[in-house]
């Protein structure tokens, strides 16, 4: 089978990361934007928010974000894609997941899908929480701050990395 | 550009960068948690070759002329405590915020939890804003870059930091090649090893 075949079920990630990385150039060149996934959730979440609560659009960094503005859209976009891209991806290799990782039974200690849930739930929250206050996540600041060789991003990935780290010997047990 | 060119850019995009996670096997939770516990490494190798190759194509579109780079700006608490949740979030979620979608497109169903947490947690921030901006978000050097730092060019450390991190990368896969890291379902899982064999004691047990 060759390497790179689409009904593979794994490629080389030094492939999938040199496409990951050359769509900056896109992102660049179209969008005048860095490759970034964390904002999309302040679209979306302050367009559903305000569905229920008008007056969040009346806080600036909310209103900032629900723009009908290209990049603000275009980054919603972009997350969309890449459920889409992963469900055809699946579809052709036949990769098809079960509905909870077989690790988190042992990582969490339980088999019981509540409990994964809860912690999936909590987990996201923290975790885009703790990527606004940085402002960028793994894409933003890990992807595109680092090669921009900003500061900024390079703090905020190393303590990413610190908090993962400390988190998965602290809270997770051994997969 | 208008919204609708960007949201069909945004589309065609983010299917590749679908495509390539879901690929790499980066969006399994099994190679996130691995990742973190020093098991894995599929989650580094795949973004530092994202990065080299980010450094590599920004620095010869720069050198023309034909983008102008958007550093973020520096608040240093900000920038470790957020980084410092992020992190802690992405362990417990198996997840970055990016692949999320990738896991639920995948059939990860937890992921749809863990999206919701990721908008709520978005929503919370963006109440508390007001109060944190004066706390978090004010004062810090600016837009500051390792160019502000060095003095040396843009283009020079760009392809200094892809030199570097190449050599790093080929380093780690003669250490690791990395179709070990995969598992025999692709999902960074090697318990199942355990069970299995539990399973065959049974088995025979049985079939005494």
């Amino acid at each position: 089978m060759r390497a790179c075949s689409l009904k593979q079920k794994a490629w080389s990630p030094y492939l999938a990361g040199i496409i990951i990385g050359l769509l900056q150039v896109p992102a660049f060149l179209l969008i005048s934007t860095a490759l970034g996934a964390s904002s999309s959730y302040v679209t979306v979440g302050g367009y559903i928010a305000s569905l229920f609560d008008p007056s969040i659009v009346e806080i600036d960094y909310v209103a900032k974000h629900v723009a009908a503005t290209g990049k603000n859209w275009w980054q919603v976009a972009l997350v969309a894609g890449v459920a889409i891209g992963a469900f055809i991806s699946m579809k052709l290799s036949g990769a098809k997941r079960k509905a909870v990782s077989p690790i988190w039974s042992r990582a969490l200690g339980t088999s019981s899908r509540p409990v994964r849930y809860a912690v999936a739930f909590g987990a996201g929250f923290l975790m885009l929480f703790g990527a606004r206050v940085a402002d960028g996540c793994t894409s933003g600041h890990g992807l595109s701050g680092m090669a921009q060789m900003a500061v900024s991003s390079t703090i905020a990935v190393a303590f990413m990395f610190v908090g993962g780290i400390a988190t998965a010997f602290l809270v997770l047990r051994r997969i | 550009m208008s919204v609708f060119p960007a949201v069909l850019i945004g589309l065609a995009m983010g299917i590749v960068f679908g495509f390539a996670f879901e690929k790499a096997r980066v969006f399994e939770p099994g190679m996130i948690v691995g990742q973190m516990q020093f098991r894995n490494f599929t989650m580094l190798k795949v973004f530092l070759t994202a990065v080299a190759t980010g450094a590599v194509v920004l620095a010869v579109l720069h050198g023309f002329g034909l983008i102008k780079l958007s550093p973020k700006p520096t608040f240093y608490a900000a920038d470790v405590l957020g980084g410092l949740a992020l992190g802690a979030g992405i362990t417990l979620a198996g997840a970055c915020p990016g692949t999320i979608l990738a896991q639920i497109g995948a059939g990860y169903r937890d992921a749809l939890f863990t999206l919701l947490g990721g908008l709520a947690g978005a929503v919370a921030f963006s109440y508390a804003d007001p109060m944190l901006t004066p706390l978090l978000f004010t004062g810090g050097p600016g837009k500051i870059t390792f160019m502000d730092l060095t003095g040396v060019s843009y283009t020079v450390l760009a392809i200094g930091l892809a030199v570097v991190l190449a050599v790093v990368l080929v380093l780690l896969e003669r250490w690791r090649p990395w179709r070990a890291d995969l598992g025999a379902d692709v999902d960074g899982d090697f318990g199942a090893a355990d069970t299995t064999t539990a399973a065959n004691v049974t088995r025979l047990k049985a079939a005494e």
